[in-house]
């Protein structure tokens, strides 16, 4: 037994030893060296749609984000194609790894709801708008993008009465900084910009965390009222669900292995 | 959209349909590696382990497959494929479909580690005796004698474990490894429908597992012939 422990003790020793100094070095510098490559991403992403018409590109779809990021730090792919607030939030946690600066794409995100629910969608039109004049959602990114990001959740006004049902949000809580989930609550932009919608609305916020891929799927067939989750307006997403107008300016980004 | 028109949506289009065909052969390619893996690995096990029972013998193997029983059937299948591939296999960049074979094939083994064991178990005693008194080895008992016995009990909970297994390698898709279960999700990902692309998953999963059950009870029968002859 005490033999048996030992080999095993010894291989995962020797395992260690080897891990991290044989990962090949970095051979994607721009947009156009990702042809041939092999692009990690996940499934379902606007990147992974984009990748997907790049020329002889093997493209991954991964369930996470985190793990199209793992891969890449791993030397099992040669970019990840995602977009620019998460890559960034990955690229801190991960020193290995580096954005390039040109940006792959540039892509405005939308809160998607049920086709023919136009009443919902005017709703929620109308109420982004006052937000966005009263510096609310100005505000709301602020805490969680940039320099003074104290990722402070936002708080309804008191008073705030919810008068007028739930309200379901089917989001994939692996995005930061627009959700991610801390000690059991789904939190980020996203969700802070829904409470505040429906503190508009007078209803009460429910939130459904799912696969990505799920999301349209979840507000198509009416299990969810709408879908937020960083979620860019495409042709494709067009033919199955409704967008409200835009609320958020972001880019996919290439990240690859530092030199 | 009428009925017609998401079919060709889901499976026309694009040539989605081949997501599924490409996909179902990574699912029979790791389903058949694996259990092969599983076969070899089950059985050395299971001989180490009843040969421990009966004779004393092999302390150490004994511990070790204990070890590794306890270890492999106390931990969920996607939990050990992840951490093969992104722990064990960190810095080496293998084939995706070898990873999966590893990890369902391990997985498997001890299962069918578990079974052939109750079957030598269920074996009368007097077959060893038997064996012996015809001057055969504990090896050669175990081989002529034992085995060809156990395997006709315990057929039907073998086929059991390649169904769970062939069933279970639907978690691949989570290294971004392109099995049937990921061709669906891909085809899903891409129209955002999600009836047909499940269902048509869902019944090739079926066909499969049906076609595994009629062979098996073929072989049972033919087994059961032979006993009579």
């Amino acid at each position: 037994m005490k033999k048996t422990l030992g080999l095993f003790t010894a291989a995962l020793l020797l395992g260690a030893a080897l891990t991290g100094c044989s990962t090949p070095a970095n051979t994607v510098h721009s947009k156009d060296d990702l042809v041939g490559k092999t692009i990690a991403c996940q499934l379902g992403t606007t990147g992974y749609i984009y990748a997907g018409d790049i020329e002889n590109a093997n493209v991954e779809g991964y369930n996470k984000g985190a793990d199209a990021v793992q891969a890449l730090v791993q030397g099992k792919a040669d970019a990840v194609i995602i977009d620019s607030e998460p890559a960034k939030v990955f690229v801190s946690k991960n020193p290995s790894l580096t954005i390039l600066p040109d940006p792959f794409t540039v892509e405005e995100y939308a809160i998607a709801y049920k086709k023919g629910n136009d009443e919902l969608g005017n709703k929620i039109d109308q109420a982004l708008t006052e937000l966005k004049a009263d510096g609310t959602l100005d505000s709301i990114v602020g805490h969680w993008v940039g320099d003074n990001a104290d990722q402070v959740s936002y708080t309804s006004p008191e008073g705030t009465a919810y008068n007028n049902g739930k309200l379901v949000m089917a989001t994939n809580a692996s995005f930061p900084p627009y959700e991610s989930t801390v000690g059991g609550q789904v939190v980020g932009i996203d969700p802070d910009m829904m409470h505040a919608v429906c503190d508009k609305l007078g209803m009460e916020l429910v939130i459904e965390d799912m696969e990505f891929d799920s999301i349209i799927a979840a507000v198509d067939s009416g299990k969810a009222d709408v879908g937020v989750a960083g979620m860019t307006v495409t042709e494709e997403r067009q033919k199955n669900v409704s967008f409200s107008q835009g609320y958020a300016t972001t880019t996919q980004v290439i990240i690859v292995r530092a030199d | 959209m009428n009925f017609f028109d998401k079919l060709h949506e889901t499976f026309i289009v694009d040539d989605r349909w081949q997501y599924l065909t490409n996909g179902l052969k990574i699912t029979l390619l790791v389903t058949f590696f694996a259990s092969l893996l599983g076969i070899v690995l089950g059985f050395l096990i299971a001989i180490v382990r009843s040969t421990h029972d009966k004779t004393g013998k092999l302390p150490i193997l004994n511990a070790a497959a204990k070890l590794y029983l306890t270890v492999i059937r106390g931990t969920p299948v996607l939990v050990q494929l992840m951490i093969i591939y992104f722990v064990i296999f960190a810095s080496f960049n293998v084939s995706k479909v070898f990873v999966a074979v590893m990890a369902f094939g391990l997985n498997s083994a001890a299962y069918v580690a578990e079974i052939v064991r109750s079957g030598i178990m269920s074996i009368d005693n007097g077959q060893f005796e038997a064996g012996a008194s015809l001057g055969l080895n504990y090896p050669k008992t175990m081989l002529y004698i034992i085995l060809p016995q156990a395997l006709r009990n315990i057929l039907p909970a073998l086929a059991n474990e390649f169904i769970v297994l062939l069933k279970e390698t639907s978690v691949a898709g989570n290294i971004a490894l392109n099995d049937l279960t990921k061709g669906g999700d891909i085809i899903r990902s891409a129209t955002y429908e999600a009836f047909l692309p499940l269902i048509a998953v869902a019944l090739i999963y079926l066909v499969l597992v049906v076609a595994l059950s009629k062979l098996v009870n073929l072989l049972e029968r033919r087994l059961a012939k032979s006993d009579q002859g």
